[in-house]
């Protein structure tokens, strides 16, 4: 087993050193060059060559990255070239905000759609099981940025029950020691500030969870339903256990090897939707920092923000 | 089925070639499921080829007295769907519109699937080839798909129907090429492929005509579930700012971002788009779980 292990985490250097390869070629291939991004059009030669040699550009790409490599082996990830912060700072606010907002629409998934989907296993042909059918379907075929504005039009512009953008009201005023901010407002005892903040979350988490829960409904209801037929199931059936010690017990503990196989494949899945959640509220994660990072050809923080997630992707 | 039907199923040890295809159709006419999706994407289909003849109007036309009075009027008598905030007839917009998204759902997926299906076999079959193809697609898996879709539209500089075509494509390709390698390797050792290479069949041609038909039904469903995701991942790309930009061109995606800032005033501006969207998606995914339930080994003779 440990063998195992280190044979797979070796087989992950060369895909990393590939990975690191191609983003780093890749960027440098976008059309238009930071500096040009930065300055905008009117900028004159001597402006442009002067910014291309402050942040290395002009050196010869194997250097710049040898230089890339050896500031990732370091843990210094550079300074953006738009916003001359220190990437690892931006990082550590952005990375919070986007891991917070995945557990939330994975807290949701979860809890909603393993419920769910046994209720549809246990009522197998009812109407309960033929609407959960059909709710994971519209869960499947909705777009993430569609189910995002429905959601933003009704719950915070028409009935205003809900804040629309951000992470937490600009009027509050609270500690943020690590960047999450539900914890921030437990540790720091700022409960307004962390009911604030759970508020920014339900918003996108629903909608960001919705084909992670579309998709687990269905596998928990497929799993259950295999389950309940096997004979272990009858034995302890006819053993005289009562139903609800069955299905805890027999049923559903079997049931979850699948269905917590396709969770944690639904988390790496995360990071592409919420891109659009993020752009849709206003959430200041990692997610609208890289598409804003490519838009202005920003190297370093790609990069940056690259090599972060990919930590959750690559596993 | 009768007693002497049962005896004459079991007689029948190989099932005549074709049996598999044959029987899934069968269920598939049987399952509501399919036949709700087929007609979903058929009705799509139909207004995209005949969209200047259903369309009440150009996707250009501009009604400007329309909206003189303010953005946006809605649905009318002549505009049954309304007008957009540049006077444009919004029914016939979403019904040019089905043109693109079909058109970039099943190229992209027809660029995925090539390029995939290449790949897998090669893999699959030639087994010196297995490990550099595949960790190149790990390392195309390891970034979400998404993103890279966004990445190579960057990559052309702008947004545009080629654009995004492609990059949906060049995102799909990893996906079909580990299912193809791993349907070709399920079948690779099989006997008849050993008969074949015995009696001396040159290795393309046991590939291509004995290896692949026998492993392409999982490819089948697959690129059918993908159209669904192609049409999802391009609407998300102009939902971006990165789809085509030419007004002459209503993508779905780009036509809901558009009029996004008139949510409060005009929100059917947005929703006519999403339904839009959600029609097509829903149909492919219909009928890809149909044909997957019809095309599953182990459900055969189960009509």
């Amino acid at each position: 087993m440990l063998r195992f292990a280190v044979r797979r985490l070796l087989l992950l250097v060369p895909i990393l050193i590939g990975l690191s390869l191609l983003v780093f070629v890749w960027i440098r291939a976008l059309p238009g060059s930071p500096a040009q991004a930065l300055l905008g059009e009117r900028a004159t030669d001597e402006s442009i060559a002067h910014v291309r040699s402050q942040y290395g550009l002009d050196e010869p790409l194997y250097e710049q990255y040898w230089r890339y490599l050896q500031t990732v082996g370091s843990g210094d990830l550079g300074t953006s070239i738009r916003s001359r912060r220190p990437i690892t700072e931006e990082i550590r606010e952005r990375f919070p905000a986007t891991v917070e907002l995945s557990i939330s629409a994975m807290l949701f998934a979860t809890l909603i759609g393993i419920p769910l989907g046994f209720v549809a296993a246990k009522r197998h042909g009812g109407l309960t099981d033929n609407a959960s059918l059909f709710l994971s379907l519209i869960g499947v075929s909705i777009p993430i940025f569609f189910l995002a504005l429905i959601l933003k039009w009704i719950f915070a512009v028409e009935l205003g029950w809900l804040p629309s953008v951000g992470r937490q009201d600009v009027l509050i005023d609270a500690d943020h020691p690590t960047n999450f901010y539900v914890l921030d407002g437990i540790i720091t005892r700022n409960w307004t500030a962390a009911w604030d903040a759970v508020k920014h979350l339900i918003l996108p988490a629903i909608a960001l969870g919705s084909i992670p829960l579309a998709i687990i409904a269905r596998i928990t209801r497929a799993s259950v339903l295999d389950v309940q037929n096997e004979d272990y199931v009858r034995t302890a059936r006819a053993k005289g256990i009562s139903t609800g010690a069955v299905d805890r017990r027999h049923v559903l503990r079997n049931a979850m090897l699948p269905i917590s196989t396709i969770v944690g494949l639904q988390v790496g899945l995360l990071l592409s939707g919420a891109i659009l959640t993020e752009t849709v509220f206003a959430f200041p994660g990692i997610g609208t920092w890289l598409k804003e990072a490519i838009d202005n050809r920003d190297y370093p923080v790609i990069q940056g923000a690259c090599s972060s997630s990919r930590s959750s992707s690559c596993s | 089925m009768s007693v002497a039907e049962v005896e004459a199923s079991e007689l029948e040890l190989e099932p005549a070639s074709g049996g598999l295809w044959r029987d899934a159709l069968q269920r598939l006419r049987r399952s509501p499921a399919a036949i709700v999706g087929l007609v979903m994407i058929a009705t799509l289909v139909v207004v995209a080829l005949f969209a200047p003849w259903i369309a009440p109007y150009s996707p250009t036309e501009q009604n400007l007295e329309a909206i003189a009075g303010g953005c946006c009027p809605g649905p009318s008598r002549e505009h049954l769907l309304g007008l957009d905030d540049l006077g444009r007839d919004e029914l016939s917009r979403l019904i040019y519109g089905a043109r693109y998204s079909l058109l970039i759902g099943v190229v992209a997926v027809a660029i995925g699937l090539t390029m995939g299906l290449l790949l897998g076999a090669m893999a699959g079959y030639f087994r010196r080839a297995d490990s550099p193809i595949m960790r190149l697609m790990d390392i195309m898996l390891a970034i979400p798909g998404f993103l890279m879709a966004i990445g190579i539209v960057a990559l052309f500089g702008e947004g545009g129907l080629l654009q995004v075509m492609i990059a949906i494509g060049v995102v799909n390709i990893p996906i079909f090429t580990r299912l193809m390698r791993g349907s070709i390797i399920a079948q690779r050792d099989n006997d008849y492929v050993l008969a074949a290479r015995s009696v001396g069949v040159p290795s393309r041609k046991i590939l291509g005509s004995h290896i692949v038909p026998n492993a392409i039904s999982p490819v089948i469903v697959a690129a059918t579930l993908a159209l669904a995701t192609a049409i999802i991942d391009a609407a998300g790309l102009g939902f971006l700012g990165l789809g085509p930009q030419d007004p002459a061109t209503p993508e779905w995606g780009t036509m809901l971002t558009n009029t996004v800032r008139y949510l409060q005033t005009a929100p059917f501006l947005a929703i006519f788009p999403g339904i839009a969207i959600v029609i097509a998606v829903m149909g492919f995914n219909l009928i890809g779980d149909a044909l997957r339930e019809a095309l599953d080994p182990k459900l055969r003779g189960r009509t």
